[in-house]
Formats: structure tokens, C-alpha cells, sequence
């Protein structure tokens, strides 16, 4: 128990030490705490975000396949999917119709889509809650967009997707072949892609090469990758991001270097006394490395939380500037909160350990100096 | 595969430490060659102030290795579904031929900062620098492991590519995959492992408490947990991670981490590192008894770590007969212990 | 000291425990997050899995930023040779997996 009373005596040392300089402590308290919840946001929400497109992804199409022709992506003719369904493996394989819409009213792209089990009927549509947001539209209304040859194809909006699905959603417009084919000008035996469902999951890649020999311009994509895509979005570039932070991480181990080594005459006096009434250089190093123990975990502790809140809660609303871009249609989407322990983990490297080491060397300048030289 | 959070942290600890080791050793070499204590020269008083310094930034560095021990191997679990083919870290670390390398390296670098820090620690006791000159002889031989771990742990992110097709551990701890320590680890008789196991616990519970008791034979008990440390781990791949899985031929180690065995290896593996560690640091504290200024402090110091030593070995053989009782797969029937028993009374073949 | 006047650690145990319990919260939060999420997560993937949806809508402005696991690595380049990627969202968005892999 002596051991442990020492500590706290040191502590309470410590912090009165940081007391005497509230200003400047404050100050960088607050920008330590700034830089652990810009990082902590960061981190928070892409893996959120990664999390729901595992769960969402999960379902998506085993195989896709597309028609590169001269390295773009074409219309797939249909007799391609007779040449699928005669590979061994292949349990069945569907066309899909989809395409992008630009719409000069908004400025906004829309995702129209044919479903699969065709169930619109011709001259209706459901819309994304993106879709409606922007345009002002409910159910009733009537929508109309020019066709490829200039004519005006018209839509009765039927419904609208609810919200909460937003993340796969927003932007949809859910119409019927018939529409699709005439708004477009695709020919009646064209897909956009085909679907591939594969009778024994684990084949998916024998049977994709054997699509490959099959169609030799076509590009398959298997579900694996889908997942995988979304696996490391932001995950490279969230380390670009984490990169780019370096920056501001390095900035501020500047900063907490030049607060460290700016020694006032007083501090230099207060470590002078100490060491005149015995204290030992490594007692002061103790102190001083206390000194810095508390501002990090209470700056961790801020950082963090403020982050959990400002992800959570309030819908990262710092970030919607960044991931909108020149974006029109931009997914209002809740995440559900989930937490990472590794990447705590590494937000912990990533803030304390540059903090700890950068206070070090002008914490034992100041440790080391003589008594007698700083009180004559 | 450079641009990964975790991976960054994990360069940005490894070299920055490296810098400062590095940066560190000509201080140690010059300490080395002119420490002299009954000197007042300002030559002796400024590797004294400088002492601090280093002393603090070791601390720090090594402190920060042990922590990047477990996030390595945690984001290489992680990792594993960014790899075609990759279930576990073991396919994460075999996607690239420098991460095993890079693991038995980093796993060394624990084991050596942890009986540096203990040595330290040890060292700070006594007033008159008892252990200076020991503790940065060792700093020279652990500045060049902490390079070389930081250099394969650099080379394996920087090989890393998603798009290698891995093998995982199915075929690696199976037998008749490629040979790597964990193929003949695996390939290691049940019984004799777990007779190994008990025999070595045993010794180390003997050792430990002899030395609790009696204060004597500290030395003994710290090499005892460092050969404890090998047979345990060929005991988790040959035979207990057998009974986790109850599949007579899945063998890894790593799969153990994972959330469908209910991160049962973290309770294996904590606490056997832990206790090794602390066994490695009793026998150096009380190898450092013999000092004048640290009769007692060294003393009271191996005495504390043994004990959390001895701690941790309960925990992991408590731990294992659990994973042995609740387990439905029967690696030994009546029959199966006749041989087991012939080997036991005939003392090894 | 007087027993009147509050230590500092006492201050700081006192602000570190509140921190640990929100800290503790978000765990907590964490865990329980994806459960209380689990039918708005089990909807939207129904429907996606309904519609054979490849793609999360995070990014409508560019074709290979909406459907990212469709396009290949050389989609941003698209419009023509030297066209670099020029939507703020190529930044965020990585190439799809697909687009890694040498071959089929």
C-alpha cells in the first residue's frame, strides 16, 4: 500500500504541476483531443460501413458476367446465356438490365434497374428514398425523362423504397423491361449483364474459367470480389487518409515537443528546487512521464468518445462534405455502431506512442538540469 | 498492402523503434569502454545524465514491442479474408515468404525486451548503477533483433498482395503439406505431448515453489519456463488444439484466436507468454542478486515475478485441462492408455 | 494537506471513471448495435439480394464509384486516355477486387 500512496502523491504532484499552467495545457489537451477524434472518426465509420456490406453483400450474385468490347463494358446478346447454361456447374443464369440515367433537373445520376422477377408493371415505378428526397416526388406522381430517340418516356411512381435501406437504395429506379428497353434503345436480345448462380458454391472458380474458355470477351466477376471491394473501401485509402494524418500527427509532435522543451523559468525553477530537496532525476522523469500519461488517456478517452458520438449519432456529419463530392444523390444511411478492437488498438499507436516519444527528450533535459544552476 | 491502418501503426512502432535503439547504440558502446563511477569527470557525468534518457526511451520502445506482438498477430487473423484461400493468420502470414520469419522474429524480440525491461527495472533499485554495463551489453545484442524483426515485418507488408492465392492452415498443420516447424510439431504423438506437458509443468511448479519457499534456485526456474515455453506450444498444435477443434487432423494454432472457438487461444496464449516472460525475468533478477546494492531488491523483485510466473502456468494448464474435460472428441479409449502407460514406466523409448 | 481540500488525483479518478463508463458505454452500445440493427440490416439485405444488387450506394457521381465491383481498374480512365480520375470519390473508392486479379 506504501507503493501505491507514493504513486498518488506523485500524481497529485503531477497534476498540480499541470494546474499551475491551465492555458497551456488546456490548449494542448485540445488539440491532442482534436487529432484522436479526427482519427477515431475515420476509423469508426469504415469499419461501420464495412461491417453493413458484409451483412448486405452477402446475398449479392455469385458470378457476373459482363462483354468488354474494346476494353469498355457493352450490352451481353442473349444467345450468351445459352452458352452458359451449358457449362457443367452452372445451376441456372438470368440477364440483368441496369443502367445509369442522368437527370439535368437535379443534375443527379439515378441507377435504373430492371428486378429480376420483372414484377413492375409497364409505366409505374418504385423509387429510391434519395430519388424522391431530391425531386420532391411521392407516390402518384409522374415522372418523365427523355428517351435515347428523344421521346419523353413517362412514369407513374408507385412507392418508394424505405429509408432504412438507403445504403443499397438511395438511388434507384426500379422500372419494367418494356420501359427500360424503350428509354434506352437497347434491342430486345441485349442485357446489360448476366447472373450466374453455380450449383456448388465451391466451384465458383472452376466454372468461372470454364466460362472464361467459353466467352472469350467476357470479364467475370465473382461474389468473393464484390465483398472483397467493399472489404477495403477506405481501407487503402483510409490509410491514405491515415497518411495524409501522419501530417497533422507529425505537426503535432511538434508541437507537444516545442510545449515539452519550452521550459518557463519557473518550471526550470520548481524542477531546480525539487532536486536541491533530493529528488532523483528519475523521480522527475517519473513525474513528468505521469504528466504526459494523464493528458494522453484523458485526450484518448475525449477523442474517442466524441467520435463514437459524432459517428453514431450524429450521422458524421463532418464527413458528408467529403464522401458527397460533387454527389447529388447522397444516401442519408444510420450505422449501426460497432467497434473494433484492433483498430483501437492502433489508434492507440497511432496518438500516444508519437506523444509519449516526443515529450521524452525534453522531459529529461529538463529532468537532468543542475539545482544549482537554476537557482543562482 | 502497405496503406492498411493497423500495418501502418505497426511500421510506424517497429522502425521508429528501431531508430531509437539505433540511435542509442554508439551511446552504448561508449558507456561500454569509459564508465567509471568513482570518476567526477564531466565525461562520466554526462553518461550518467545520458543514461535517463536511453534508459526512458528503451523503456518506451521495448514497452511498445509487446504491445505490437499481439496487434501483429491480431491483424494477421484479421487479415485472413482479404486472402483467396486464407482462413486464419496462417494463410496471412504464409502469403508472403517473410511473415512467418516476421512473427518468430517478433516473438524472440518479446521474450528479449521483456528480460531487458526486467533487468532495468532490477537495475533502478540499487543506487550505485549495479547493472549498467550488463543492461547495455544487452541492449547490443537486442538492437540488432529489433532490426531484423523490424526489417522482416517491413519486407512481409511490403510482399503482401491480395490477390496471392494462399494455402491455409488445413494443408500446412495436416501433414503431408509443406514443411514448416508446425508440420512436425503436429506430426508429434498425442500422448507424448501431453506427457511432456505434464512433466515440464510439474518441474516448473516444483522449481517455482522451491524457489517461493526456499528463495533458492531462481536461475533454475527461469530456464525451466523457457524450456516450458516450446513443449506447451508443441502441446497447443499437436494435441490440444486437436480437442478444440475435434477433428483428429486440424492442428493450427492460429484458428484458436478465432470467434467460432470463443477466442479460447487468447486464455491459452496470454497467460503462457506472460508467464514465461515473468519466469525469464525471476531468474535474471536473481542472478542479479549477487550485487552489494541489490541483495534485496533483486531478491524481492524475482520473488514477485515468479510468482505471477507461476500464476500464468496455472492459468494455461488450468485452461488446457478444460479444453481437454469439455471437449466430445476421446483421443485416448481404454486401449490407448496401455501404450501411453508401457511408455511412461519405460521411460521413452 | 486538510482533510477539507479535494486531492487532485481524486479529481482526475473522478473525470478518468466518467470517461471509462462512456468508453464502456460505447462498448456496450457496440455490442448491442448490430442486434438491435439486425432487422433493418436483414430487410435491406433481402432486398438487395431480391434486386441482385452488386453495390453499395455510397457514391452516385461517378459510374465507377456507384458500382464499384462492376467497373474495372481502368474505368476512371474511361472517357478518354489521359483522363485522370476526377471525382473527389475516386479517392475514397478503391479499385474493385475483380480488378487485382491477373486472370479469371
Amino acid at each position: 500500500m506504501a507503493g501505491l500512496e507514493r504513486q498518488r502523491q506523485l500524481l497529485d504532484f503531477a497534476l498540480s504541476s499541470l494546474a499551475r499552467r491551465p492555458m497551456k495545457n488546456l490548449a494542448s489537451l485540445t488539440v491532442y483531443t482534436a487529432v484522436v477524434f479526427l482519427l477515431s472518426s475515420v476509423m469508426l465509420m469504415s469499419h461501420a460501413i464495412r461491417r453493413e456490406a458484409a451483412a448486405l453483400l452477402a446475398g449479392a450474385p455469385e458470378l457476373v458476367v459482363q462483354r468488354l468490347v474494346a476494353g469498355r463494358h457493352d450490352l451481353i446478346p442473349t444467345d450468351r446465356l445459352a452458352t452458359i447454361r451449358a457449362v457443367r456447374g452452372v445451376a441456372a443464369a438470368g440477364g440483368r438490365l441496369w443502367g445509369y440515367l442522368f437527370d439535368p433537373a437535379v443534375a443527379a445520376n439515378y441507377t435504373f434497374l430492371v428486378p429480376p422477377d420483372r414484377s413492375i408493371a409497364a409505366g409505374t415505378a418504385i423509387i429510391g428514398s434519395s430519388v424522391a428526397a431530391v425531386r420532391g416526388v411521392g407516390p402518384g406522381d409522374v415522372m418523365s425523362f427523355r428517351g435515347y430517340d428523344g421521346r419523353p418516356v413517362a412514369f407513374t411512381v408507385t412507392s418508394t423504397i424505405a429509408a432504412e435501406s438507403a445504403l443499397v437504395a438511395a438511388d434507384l429506379f426500379l422500372v419494367s423491361e418494356g420501359d427500360f428497353r424503350r428509354l434506352f434503345g437497347i434491342p430486345a436480345d441485349r442485357f446489360t449483364d448476366i447472373v450466374v448462380t453455380i450449383r456448388n458454391p465451391r466451384e465458383v472458380r472452376t466454372v468461372a474459367e470454364k466460362i472464361d474458355a467459353a466467352l472469350p470477351d467476357a470479364r467475370i466477376i465473382l461474389r468473393d470480389e464484390m465483398r472483397r471491394t467493399y472489404e477495403s473501401v477506405f481501407d487503402w485509402r483510409e490509410g491514405m487518409v491515415l497518411v495524409l494524418l501522419v501530417g497533422a500527427i507529425l505537426a503535432f509532435a511538434i508541437f507537444s515537443w516545442e510545449k515539452a522543451s519550452g521550459l518557463s523559468a519557473d518550471e526550470r525553477r520548481e524542477i531546480g528546487i525539487l532536486k536541491a530537496v533530493g529528488w532523483e532525476t528519475a523521480d522527475v522523469i517519473g513525474v513528468k512521464m505521469l504528466e504526459g500519461l494523464v493528458m494522453s488517456l484523458t485526450a484518448f478517452l475525449a477523442g474517442y468518445g466524441l467520435a463514437f458520438l459524432h459517428v453514431f449519432h450524429f450521422g458524421a456529419r463532418l464527413f458528408e462534405p467529403v464522401l458527397k463530392g460533387w454527389s447529388v444523390l447522397y444516401p442519408e444511411f444510420p450505422l449501426a455502431p460497432s467497434v473494433d478492437e484492433i483498430q483501437m488498438a492502433s489508434l492507440f499507436f497511432f496518438t500516444v506512442f508519437p506523444y509519449t516519444l516526443a515529450t521524452i527528450v525534453p522531459i529529461w533535459r529538463a529532468a537532468v538540469v543542475d539545482p544549482d544552476m537554476v537557482m543562482r | 498492402m502497405l496503406f492498411h491502418p493497423v500495418i501502418i501503426a505497426l511500421l510506424l512502432s517497429s522502425l521508429t523503434s528501431t531508430a531509437m535503439v539505433g540511435a542509442s547504440v554508439p551511446f552504448a558502446v561508449r558507456l561500454l569502454r569509459r564508465w567509471d563511477l568513482a570518476s567526477g569527470s564531466e565525461a562520466q557525468l554526462l553518461l550518467e545524465r545520458r543514461t535517463y534518457l536511453v534508459s526512458t526511451l528503451v523503456q518506451l520502445v521495448l514497452l511498445a514491442q509487446l504491445a505490437s506482438l499481439v496487434l501483429f498477430v491480431f491483424n494477421a487473423d484479421r487479415m485472413a479474408s482479404l486472402f483467396t484461400g486464407a482462413m486464419c493468420a496462417v494463410g496471412t502470414l504464409e502469403a508472403d515468404r517473410f511473415g512467418f520469419p516476421a512473427l518468430y522474429a517478433n516473438i524472440a524480440l518479446f521474450f528479449l525486451a521483456a528480460a531487458w525491461l526486467t533487468l532495468d527495472h532490477v537495475d533502478n533499485r540499487g543506487w550505485d548503477y549495479p547493472l549498467i554495463r550488463v543492461k547495455y551489453a544487452a541492449l547490443l545484442t537486442l538492437a540488432p533483433v529489433l532490426a531484423l524483426a523490424s526489417l522482416a515485418e517491413l519486407a512481409y507488408f511490403l510482399g503482401l498482395r491480395a490477390d496471392v492465392i494462399t494455402s491455409c492452415c488445413s494443408t500446412l498443420f495436416s501433414g503431408g503439406g509443406i514443411t514448416v516447424a508446425g508440420n512436425s510439431l503436429a506430426a508429434l504423438p498425442h500422448g507424448l505431448a501431453l506427457v511432456l506437458l505434464c512433466l515440464t509443468l510439474l518441474a516448473v511448479f516444483a522449481l517455482g515453489l522451491r524457489f517461493l519457499v526456499g528463495g533458492r534456485g531462481g536461475t533454475a526456474y527461469g530456464a525451466a519456463s523457457a524450456a516450458a515455453f516450446p513443449v506447451a506450444l508443441a502441446a497447443v498444435v499437436s494435441t490440444l488444439s486437436v480437442y478444440v477443434y475435434e477433428l483428429p487432423n486440424h492442428h493450427c494454432p492460429f484458428c484458436l484466436l478465432k470467434a467460432e472457438y470463443g477466442h479460447v487461444g487468447y486464455a491459452l496464449y496470454i497467460p503462457l507468454f506472460a508467464a514465461t516472460a515473468c519466469g525469464i525475468g525471476a531468474g535474471i533478477a536473481q542472478r542479479c542478486a549477487d550485487r552489494a546494492s541489490l541483495a534485496e531488491a533483486a531478491q524481492r523483485t524475482a520473488r514477485c515475478l515468479a510468482g505471477w510466473s507461476l500464476a500464468g502456468f496455472a492459468a494455461f494448464a488450468i485452461v488446457a485441462v478444460c479444453l481437454v474435460a469439455r471437449s466430445h472428441l476421446i483421443l485416448f479409449g481404454p486401449s490407448a492408455w496401455r501404450p501411453l502407460a508401457e511408455f511412461v514406466v519405460g521411460g521413452g523409448r | 494537506m486538510s482533510t477539507l481540500r479535494v486531492r487532485p488525483s481524486t479529481v482526475l479518478f473522478a473525470i478518468l471513471a466518467v470517461g471509462g463508463v462512456a468508453f464502456g458505454t460505447t462498448c456496450v452500445e457496440a455490442c448491442l448495435g448490430p442486434g438491435r440493427a439486425a432487422v433493418r440490416l436483414a430487410r435491406t439485405a433481402r432486398l438487395a439480394e431480391r434486386l441482385q444488387l452488386t453495390d453499395l450506394c455510397l457514391f452516385t457521381e461517378a459510374r465507377y464509384t456507384r458500382h464499384a465491383s462492376q467497373a474495372d481498374r481502368h474505368a476512371a480512365f474511361q472517357d478518354h486516355p489521359a483522363a485522370l480520375e476526377h471525382f473527389p470519390s475516386g479517392s475514397l473508392m478503391p479499385p474493385s477486387g475483380a480488378a487485382n486479379r491477373a486472370s479469371p
